[in-house]
């Protein structure tokens, strides 16, 4: 369990590296989005590697609202620049 | 017309997981307060869609699976045609499970009755829509 | 005689049935693993939004509720928050590349470039 987090936890990386690279808005957006939901999934591991139910209800609720920021997000991005 | 007070029942008792009095009191409360969607959708028409959503699942993994064994290079637009004038929550459901299989992604829906839709291919562009 | 058999043959299940909960978990978690594995390195390579978008959802929706199912076979969580992550993970993930497909393609469709 411990090997399988320690592999998500370089997989973050991966997006986040992505994140700080780009230079254009919209791939910056698409990886930023792939670092909300691999983190609020990675919360759900640990919950489970560390058997803490309060834990798993934080990660379900970034899932359930966390993305409802970047849709919003994208839609004034896209009102701002036409 | 009772259908999205489930609903909303459902994704409360999912969250609480509590069946206590004061929980149901509470979750039923929220349901009745909050204002009535303005689609209203028979059961008989649902049953298909909840079909097509099942069978949905297994097409979107073998649809990956293909994409991470043979690598598909090109893309392209293409134009699916639908049926004018259906109602919201069917278009809906309809860019929903398009958009859920991944080598489809809609880009745009058109009212006269078609879908602008990418895709990922292994072999061949697709011209159409492209010189736009 | 026959009851000792029978209890010893209920018991080797049992060990049998913990040991493939477990590796069948594992599994699922691995699998999982590899999807996101493969989707994130996509997104590295110089291409289009619309194109890194069919890979993220590979990785982000498919992935991650294999990862889901995963610690759910493990036991141990509660099963109702699970199938909300689920759901949740379905909709919104779904619903937001239909709108960043949507909203880039407004802005730039030049940069469709194959």
């Amino acid at each position: 369990m411990r090997y399988i987090i320690v592999c998500m936890l370089l997989l973050l990386l991966i997006p986040i590296y992505q994140t700080a690279k780009e230079e254009d808005i919209w791939q910056r957006m698409l990886a930023a989005s792939s670092v909300s939901t691999k983190a609020a999934v990675m919360t759900l591991a640990v919950a489970a590697f560390r058997d803490d139910e309060m834990m798993t209800v934080v990660g379900v609720l970034i899932l359930t609202v966390g993305n409802a920021g970047i849709m919003l997000l994208a839609h004034l991005l896209r009102k701002i620049s036409s | 017309m009772i259908l999205h007070l489930f609903f909303r029942l459902g994704i409360w008792f999912l969250l609480t997981s509590d069946f206590s009095p004061a929980n149901i009191m509470i979750g039923m409360a929220v349901a009745f307060v909050l204002p009535k969607p303005p689609i209203s959708f028979p059961l008989r028409e649902w049953l298909p869609v909840f079909a097509r959503g099942i069978l949905m699942l297994p097409q979107a993994y073998k649809e990956a699976i293909e994409m991470m064994i043979f690598p598909h290079r090109y893309e392209g637009l293409q134009l699916e045609k639908v049926r004018p004038g259906r109602p919201d929550f069917l278009i809906f459901l309809d860019i929903f499970f398009i958009t859920f299989t991944p080598k489809t992604v809609v880009i745009k829906y058109h009212k006269e009755g078609w879908y602008e839709v990418h895709k990922v291919k292994r072999h061949q562009l697709i011209i159409d829509g492209k010189q736009k | 005689m026959d009851e000792i058999a029978a209890f010893l043959i209920i018991i080797t299940l049992e060990l049998v049935g913990g040991k493939m909960r477990e590796a069948f978990s594992y599994f699922l978690l691995i699998s999982g693993l590899i999807f996101w594995a493969w989707g994130t390195i996509t997104i590295l390579e110089k291409r289009s939004v619309l194109y890194k978008l069919h890979s993220i959802s590979v990785s982000d929706t498919l992935g991650s509720i294999l990862i889901v199912l995963g610690l759910a076979w493990r036991g141990g969580h509660k099963l109702s928050l699970l199938i909300l992550a689920i759901i949740s993970l379905a909709l919104w993930n779904t619903m937001l590349g239909y709108v960043l497909a949507y909203c880039s393609n407004e802005q730039g469709g030049k940069k469709l470039d194959g």
